[in-house]
């Protein structure tokens, strides 16, 4: 029974890592709303390319600043629905775990008690 | 059923449960309209499925009590009314998490919702009721109780077909769904009848110890008196 806790409280852990290491928001945009460091580079790029084949002339600034809060707004949504994704499945492993426990606690509690009464009792069959 | 087959169904579940994870975060497609949180239907759907089964053996088993009288299905029963209010409150936790995100509330009577509510609320009370009485008629009153309880078991599953519900989609309704996100689904409800199958092993056993239990210390108690 105990490795049986231990399985589905190391599922909780690896579910955890699983969350965070394929859907976690990468960080683009900092608190204080600026591109970070390893992106900057790549939007400008990207933002240059996309600019140079424009017929009209384009404020490069402004493009940067528009695709920024795009990235931010896309960033703050995954962030929220995550946090929704990750509450639901903790609350479903923790009910799970907590019922193993449950269980465990009143085989345990059941099997003392038995040993208690039983050296004195015949072996009767249920 | 032995040790050995309880630990063979123990891995095979706990190998389904690794790669049930791995599906819904690493394989299945996400929804274009949910985005992530869809990702939480896998187990709220596949955990509501197994309500019905587990109910479904309590009502079984409290119909065969009615007919044998064997104190064993009985006891089959309880078991199975336990696992499923234990899948219940999971669908009637994860719900919510959804729902705040889907329809910005976290509750709405809506007739799905308070049927499922309903049936929670019966298995809760058809526990009082056995805590309450001796063994005979613990028996004989939980089972006509299981066997009513699980009348709401059909209302829940057509409550979208009997009243309209703009929540929930109604029963036979068509999803034009991704294959990741069948086989995805696929993979979880069987880990969950797994993990239903494997706890209800668990479960019976220690209703065996306690009647075991109960049968000893009555004898104890009739000896000293």
């Amino acid at each position: 029974m105990k490795t049986k806790i231990l399985v589905l409280a190391s599922f909780l852990v690896i579910l955890a890592l699983f969350l965070f290491a394929t859907q976690m928001p990468v960080g683009i945009i900092t608190e204080e709303g600026d591109i970070t460091e390893p992106f900057k580079d790549k939007i400008s790029e990207a933002v240059s390319e996309a600019i140079s084949v424009s017929e009209v002339p384009v404020d490069t600034a402004v493009v940067e600043r528009a695709v920024a809060l795009s990235i931010k707004i896309l960033d703050d949504g995954q962030r929220t629905r995550l946090t929704y994704l990750f509450a639901a499945y903790i609350v479903i492993w923790l009910v799970f775990i907590l019922y193993v426990f449950h269980l465990e606690q009143q085989q345990q509690r059941l099997d003392k008690r038995l040993a208690q009464l039983e050296p004195t009792s015949g072996d009767e069959e249920v | 059923m032995g040790n050995l087959t309880t630990r063979i169904i123990g891995v095979i579940t706990a190998i389904f449960i690794f790669i049930s994870l791995y599906l819904v975060f690493g394989y299945a497609a996400i929804e274009s309209t949910m985005f992530e949180v869809q990702k939480i239907f896998y187990y709220h759907v596949s955990a509501a499925l197994t309500v019905y089964l587990a109910f479904g053996l309590n009502c079984l088993f409290s119909v065969k009590y009615l007919i044998q009288r064997k104190p064993n299905d009985d006891l089959k029963a309880a078991a199975a009314a336990e696992l499923g209010l234990i899948f219940c409150t999971i669908v009637l936790l994860s719900g919510p998490i959804w729902a705040r995100y889907a329809w910005n509330t976290w509750w709405n009577w809506e007739p799905r919702l308070t049927s499922t509510l309903i049936l929670w609320l019966m298995y809760i009370g058809y526990f009082i009721l056995r805590s309450a009485l001796a063994a005979d008629k613990r028996r004989l009153y939980s089972a006509v109780l299981g066997v009513i309880a699980f009348i709401d078991v059909p209302i829940v599953h057509f409550a979208t077909k009997f009243w309209k519900s703009e929540a929930h989609p109604e029963r036979g309704a068509k999803f034009d769904i991704a294959p990741s996100m069948g086989h995805t689904f696929l993979v979880v409800f069987v880990t969950c009848i797994l993990l239903f199958t494997l706890l209800l092993i668990v479960r019976y056993r220690i209703e065996k110890t306690h009647a075991r239990y109960e049968t000893v210390q009555q004898k104890h108690l009739g000896e000293a008196s």
